[in-house]
C-alpha cells in the first residue's frame, strides 16, 4: 500500500470526525468546513466536493447534523450546519476511538505526531 | 494598471452545465449549494492575489477533480429558516422526496413510464368498464321485493328437442295450485295491440295481457293509481289496464288526469288504473299491461303460449320447485298423454331467464377483461423486474456510497407507486368513457344496460388490486436485490449470476402467453361459432326484401271476409306500386315457428290422439312463396282459384314430404287438419274437410338456428284467414319499397299502424347479433393480448441477451457459429412459448362449460380454433425473439471478452 493510499483511507474513515468536529465549534457552511480542513491540515488533508457534500448529507440523513439556508443582506445565500445532540454523542465516541487508535499507531507501528 | 473587473460569474449555470456533462442530476438545492462553494473558492483565490483567470481554473479544478455522479441528488425543505422538524413530519418529507425521485426517474426514462401507464391504464380501463357492466346488468339483484325468490317455468319437450318454450295455460294453472312450492305465480301472453285515441295517431304497442296478480306478486306498486285490484280477481271480464310511465309521458304529456279515463286497446274501451314508475320494464319494455280476461282453464293444453313469473315459498330452492314441478309433469303426461306425454317443466331464475345470452356472454367478457388485465400485469411486473435488473449497479453503488437499503425499497416502491397511480388516473378515465361509448353505441338491446353508470366502488377495486400487485412486483425484485447486494455486486457486475431474475422473468412470460393463447383460442371459437351461424341455411331468398307486420283491428274487419278482402286489395296495390317486384304475407317469417298443431293423413288408420303427427302450420297469402323464391319441388302453389268455397288445399314442405310420405309422392294426398281457432286472431274456415296437398315446396327455416327444419303445413290465407301478417315486399330499391308500404296502406286504410319495419336481411343478421358482438370484443382483447405478450417476450428475451452477452461471447470465441447462438436464443423464446400454449389451453378447458353457452354448434375443445389459436401465438412468439436472436448472433466476442 503507497504512502497516499494510507491516507486516502485514512481521510475515508475520518470525514464524519473531521467534520463533526468543526460544526462542533460552529455552525458553518461547506466551504468554510473544507478550507479549515485543508488549513488546519497543512495541506495533507483535502475534499473534493463531492465527497465533502456527499458525507455531509449522508450525516444529515442520519440526524448527526441540521442544514439550514442563511441569508444576510449583500452576502450569498448558504447552507450552515449544526451539530445535533445525537452528532455530539457520536463525536464524543469517535473522539475517544480515534484517539485509542493513534495511541495503538504510536505504540505498535512507533507512528509519531509531526 | 487599471484592471477592468471580470464579468460575475453565473455558478450556478456552471455547475449545472458541468453536472450535465459528467451525466449527473443534482438536485437544485445541491447546485445551489456546490455554487457558493465555488463562489467562495474563487473569491477566497482571488483575495489571495490571484487574477481572475487563475481563480476560476482553480474552481473549474475542483469542480472537476469531483465524481458528481456519485453524489445523491437530494430533495430538502425550501424553508429559509427550518422550523424543529417532527418525525412525522419527517417521514411525509420522506415521502414527498421519494415520489419526486421517482418522477426524476421517468424524466429519464420517458418510454419506459409511458409503456408501464398506457398497459395499466387500458388493463384497468376495460378491467373496470366490463366489471362495472357485468355488476349493473347480471350481479345486481332485480328491482323487486325479494328478487332471488322469483323464477321463471317453462316447458320443455324431450322428444321434440325443445328446451325453453312458453307455457300451456292448463298446464300453468295446475303448476300454480302446488301451494307448498309456489307462494304465487303470474301469467301472460303478448296480444298484438293498436291504441287509437280519438285524435292521436294510432300506434302499435308492447301490450301483455296478465293476471291480475302481477304487481302484487313482485312487489311494486304504480306511481299513480291504484293498478289492478289488490288481492282482487285473477282474471275479470271488466276491461282495466295499466300502462308505462314512457307512454304517459310521451303520449299523455304526463296527465295525471288519465288514470280512471278510458283508452282504445284494438277498438276496444279500457279504463287506466295506474301509471306504472319510471324505469320498471317487467317483462321488458311494454308500454301496456292489461289485466287478464279470460279463464286460463278453460284453454288447450296442447297450446304454449304464457310466460310466467312465479315466487317460491319460504324455504324452497330452485331444484327443489323443479322436482315438484318434473313430478307434477309426470302426473299430467299419464293423465293427459294427447296432450302433455313428454312435456315437462322448466325452473329458471328470473334474472338468468331474462338475461339470457347475455349471463354467459358477460360472464365470458368478464372473464377475458381479466385474463387481459393479468397479462398487462404481468407485462408490467417485466418491465420493472427488467429494469430493477438493469439499475442493480447504480443502486449498488449507492449503497457503497451510504445509502441504506431500507431508503432505495423506499425509492422502487414509489416508483411502483408513482407508475400505479398514473395507471390507475389513466385507467378509470378510459373506463369511465368505455362505459359511456358501450351504452350509447351498443347494437343489441341488453336488459337493464341503459341504467348502468360507472360503478366507482367496482372502480376503486380494480385499481387497489393493481396497485397491490404493481407494488408487489416493485418490491419482490427490490428486495432480491438488496439481499444479493453487499458490496459483491459492485466487483462482479454483470457477471453475477441472475437466476432468480431470469426465473422470474421467464415465469411471467410463460404466463402471459397462457392467458393470450386462451384469449386468442376464444376468440377463434366464437369467430368458428359466428360461421356457423351466419352459415345456417334460411331456405329462402332475403336480398332485396322489405318485411312489415300489420294488423287489423275495430268493427270493421270483424268479418273472415273483410280480413281476407283487406289483405287482397292492401297486396294488389303493393304489387302495382313502382320498384316492386313481389309482395306477399305470412304468419311466421322464416327461423320464426309456426303453430305445431295435429294433424291426420286420410286413408291411414287414425292414430291415438296422443299418437298424432304434428307440423307447424303457417297461412301464407298468394305470392308469399314466390316473394322469398322459396323453390317448389312438385305440384303448384296457391293461386286466385284457390277460395273459401273451393276445396281445402295445402302446400307441405320437402321435410313434410320426407317423414310422412317417403317413397310416395304427397301431391295429391289429402289431410284432415286439427287447427280451429287460433284464438281470436284466426280460424281455419274449412275445418271439417279434407285438404289436398297441391304441392311441395323447399324448406325454409322455421325454427331458431341449430334445429332442423320442421314439417310444415301451409294454408291459404283466403281458407285460414289471420288478422296479423307480416308483410313480405321485393324489391332492388329499399326506400322505394318503404315508401310503396305506406302509400299502398294509406289507401287501403290510413288508420292502421305498419310496425317493424325492417329488412329480412336484417332480421337474420339480429339472430346472431349477440354472438357477433361478443366475439368482435374477443377479437379485440385477443389482439390486445397478443400484443402485450409480444412485448413481454421481447421485453425478456432482449434482456436475457444482454445480460448473457459474455456467456454468449465464450460460446463464440471457443467456436460456436452466430447462427447457432442465434438459434439457442430463438429457442429459448419458443420453449417458454409453448409452455405458455399448453397452459392456455388447459385454461380453456378449465372454462369449456362456460364457454359451450356461448357457442354455436362448436365444442368449446374444438381442435381447428385451438390449433388456430396456437400458431398465431407461436407465430407472434416468433417473431418477437428475432430481433434479440439475431442480436445474439452478432455478438463480438473480442470486444466482450476485452471489456471484462
Amino acid at each position: 500500500m503507497s504512502e497516499r493510499t494510507a491516507i486516502t483511507e485514512a481521510k475515508k474513515g475520518s470525514a464524519e470526525l473531521l467534520i463533526l468536529a468543526l460544526v462542533e465549534e460552529q455552525d458553518r457552511h461547506g466551504y468554510d468546513i473544507a478550507r479549515l480542513i485543508e488549513d488546519r491540515s497543512g495541506g495533507t488533508l483535502t475534499f473534493t466536493l463531492a465527497s465533502l457534500y456527499t458525507s455531509l448529507y449522508r450525516l444529515e440523513a442520519r440526524g448527526w447534523i441540521r442544514g439550514r439556508w442563511i441569508e444576510r443582506p449583500g452576502v450569498r445565500r448558504r447552507r450552515y450546519y449544526r451539530i445535533t445532540e445525537a452528532g455530539r454523542r457520536l463525536l464524543a465516541t469517535q473522539r475517544q476511538d480515534w484517539g485509542r487508535f493513534l495511541t495503538a499507531l504510536r505504540e505498535v507501528a512507533g507512528v509519531t505526531f509531526a | 494598471m487599471n484592471r477592468e473587473s471580470p464579468p460575475p460569474i453565473d455558478w450556478k449555470a456552471f455547475v449545472t452545465g458541468h453536472a450535465r456533462r459528467a451525466g449527473a442530476d443534482l438536485a437544485p438545492a445541491t447546485i445551489e449549494e456546490l455554487a457558493a462553494h465555488l463562489d467562495d473558492l474563487y473569491a477566497g483565490a482571488r483575495a489571495s492575489g490571484a487574477p481572475h483567470e487563475v481563480a476560476l481554473r482553480r474552481a473549474e479544478r475542483a469542480l472537476e477533480a469531483s465524481a458528481l455522479g456519485t453524489l445523491p441528488v437530494r430533495a430538502e425543505p425550501r424553508t429559509r429558516s427550518a422550523p424543529p422538524i417532527s418525525p412525522s413530519t419527517s417521514r411525509s418529507l420522506f415521502v414527498i422526496y421519494d415520489l419526486r425521485m421517482a418522477l426524476r426517474q421517468f424524466r429519464h426514462h420517458p418510454a419506459f413510464a409511458l409503456l408501464t401507464v398506457i398497459v395499466l391504464g387500458l388493463g384497468i380501463g376495460a378491467a373496470a368498464a366490463v366489471y362495472t357492466i357485468v355488476d349493473g346488468v347480471v350481479l345486481k339483484p332485480l328491482p323487486f321485493r325479494a328478487p332471488d325468490r322469483l323464477v321463471t317455468l317453462w316447458d320443455t319437450n324431450y322428444e321434440q328437442g325443445l328446451r325453453q318454450e312458453r307455457v300451456s295455460p292448463v298446464n300453468f294453472m295446475d303448476v300454480r295450485a302446488l301451494h307448498g312450492t309456489f307462494e304465487d305465480a303470474a301469467a301472460w301472453w303478448r296480444p298484438d295491440v293498436n291504441l287509437t285515441d280519438n285524435a292521436l295517431e294510432p300506434v302499435r304497442v308492447k301490450t301483455i295481457e296478465v293476471s291480475a296478480n302481477l304487481f302484487q306478486l313482485l312487489g311494486v306498486t304504480p306511481q299513480v293509481g291504484p293498478g289492478f285490484p289488490a288481492d282482487g280477481p285473477f282474471y275479470d271480464r271488466q276491461l282495466i289496464a295499466v300502462i308505462s310511465d314512457r307512454l304517459w309521458r310521451e303520449r299523455y304529456n304526463a296527465d295525471r288526469s288519465i288514470v280512471g279515463r278510458q283508452i282504445r286497446l284494438n277498438d276496444t274501451p279500457y279504463t287506466v288504473v295506474g301509471i306504472m314508475p319510471p324505469r320498471f320494464a317487467f317483462p321488458d319494455d311494454v308500454d301496456v299491461w292489461e289485466r287478464l280476461q279470460w279463464d286460463l282453464t278453460q284453454h288447450s293444453r296442447a297450446a304454449h303460449f304464457m310466460e310466467t313469473v312465479a315466487r317460491l315459498a319460504p324455504g324452497i330452492t330452485v331444484d327443489q320447485a323443479a322436482r315438484d314441478t318434473a313430478a307434477l309433469a309426470d302426473r299430467l303426461a299419464a293423465s293427459f298423454p294427447a296432450t302433455n306425454r313428454a312435456w315437462s317443466t322448466r325452473v329458471v331464475p328470473l334474472l338468468e331467464s331474462q338475461l339470457g345470452f347475455y349471463r354467459p356472454a358477460l360472464l365470458v367478457l368478464l372473464g377475458a377483461v381479466l385474463l387481459l388485465m393479468l397479462i398487462g400485469v404481468f407485462n408490467v411486473a417485466g418491465l420493472l423486474l427488467t429494469r430493477s435488473l438493469d439499475r442493480r449497479r447504480e443502486l449498488a453503488v449507492r449503497v457503497a456510497l451510504g445509502a441504506s437499503p431500507l431508503r432505495l425499497v423506499r425509492e422502487l416502491i414509489a416508483e411502483s407507486g408513482v407508475l400505479s397511480a398514473a395507471g390507475g388516473a389513466v385507467g378509470l378515465l378510459l373506463a369511465w368513457g368505455l362505459v359511456q361509448v358501450i351504452v350509447a353505441t351498443m347494437p343489441v338491446a341488453i336488459p337493464r344496460l341503459d341504467q348502468v353508470s360507472l360503478n366507482w366502488r367496482v372502480a376503486a377495486v380494480v385499481v387497489g388490486v393493481i396497485t397491490a400487485m404493481t407494488l408487489g412486483f416493485g418490491l419482490v425484485p427490490s428486495l432480491l436485490m438488496v439481499r444479493q447486494r453487499r458490496a459483491s455486486t459492485l466487483r462482479d457486475g454483470d457477471r453475477t449470476s441472475t437466476a432468480s431474475g431470469r426465473l422470474a422473468h421467464r415465469a411471467l412470460v410463460v404466463a402471459e402467453v397462457a392467458l393470450a393463447c386462451a384469449l386468442v383460442t376464444a376468440s377463434a371459437l366464437l369467430v368458428k361459432s359466428v360461421a356457423a351461424l351466419v352459415a345456417v341455411p334460411s331456405g329462402v331468398s332475403s336480398a332485396g326484401v322489405l318485411t312489415a307486420n300489420l294488423q287489423l283491428t275495430g268493427p270493421a274487419y270483424r268479418d273472415w271476409a273483410q280480413v281476407d278482402a283487406f289483405y287482397a286489395a292492401y297486396l294488389d296495390r303493393l304489387r302495382q306500386a313502382p320498384g316492386v317486384a313481389a309482395a306477399g304475407a305470412t304468419t311466421f317469417l322464416p327461423f320464426e315457428s309456426g303453430w305445431r298443431i295435429a294433424f291426420d293423413i286420410v286413408g291411414r288408420p287414425n292414430p291415438r290422439p296422443e299418437d298424432a303427427p304434428i307440423a307447424q302450420h303457417f297461412s301464407v297469402t298468394d305470392g308469399y312463396l314466390e316473394t322469398l323464391a322459396v323453390p317448389l319441388v312438385d305440384g303448384r302453389t296457391f293461386t286466385t282459384r284457390d277460395t273459401v268455397a273451393t276445396p281445402g288445399v295445402v302446400v307441405v314442405n320437402a321435410a313434410f314430404a320426407k317423414q310422412f310420405f317417403p317413397g310416395e309422392r304427397a301431391v295429391g294426398q289429402h289431410l284432415r287438419s286439427h287447427v280451429t281457432v287460433i284464438g281470436p286472431m284466426g280460424r281455419n274456415l274449412l275445418v271439417d274437410q279434407p285438404f289436398e296437398i297441391i304441392g311441395v315446396v323447399g324448406d325454409a327455416a322455421n325454427a331458431p338456428p341449430g334445429r332442423p327444419v320442421e314439417p310444415a303445413i301451409f294454408h291459404t290465407a283466403r281458407q285460414f284467414p289471420y288478422r296479423s301478417l307480416d308483410i313480405v315486399v321485393r324489391g332492388a330499391d329499399a326506400a322505394a319499397l318503404q315508401g310503396a308500404l305506406r302509400s299502398a296502406l294509406r289507401e287501403t286504410n290510413s288508420a292502421l299502424p305498419l310496425d317493424r319495419v325492417q329488412m329480412l336481411d336484417a332480421r337474420f343478421d339480429q339472430l346472431s347479433a349477440q354472438p357477433r358482438l361478443l366475439m368482435r370484443l374477443l377479437i379485440a382483447f385477443g389482439a390486445l393480448a397478443v400484443a402485450l405478450a409480444i412485448v413481454g417476450i421481447y421485453g425478456l428475451l432482449s434482456w436475457t441477451v444482454t445480460s448473457r452477452t459474455r456467456e454468449l461471447a465464450v460460446r463464440l470465441s471457443l467456436g460456436a457459429r452466430p447462427v447457432d447462438v442465434g438459434r439457442l436464443v430463438m429457442t429459448q423464446g419458443l420453449v417458454l412459448a409453448s409452455a405458455g400454449l399448453a397452459a392456455g389451453w388447459l385454461v380453456i378447458v378449465a372454462a369449456g362449460p362456460l364457454l359451450a353457452r356461448v357457442l354455436f354448434q362448436v365444442s368449446p375443445i374444438a381442435a381447428l380454433p385451438m390449433a388456430a389459436g396456437g400458431a398465431a401465438i407461436l407465430v407472434c412468439a416468433a417473431v418477437s425473439t428475432l430481433i434479440p436472436a439475431v442480436r445474439a448472433s452478432r455478438t463480438d466476442p473480442v470486444t466482450v471478452l476485452k471489456s471484462e
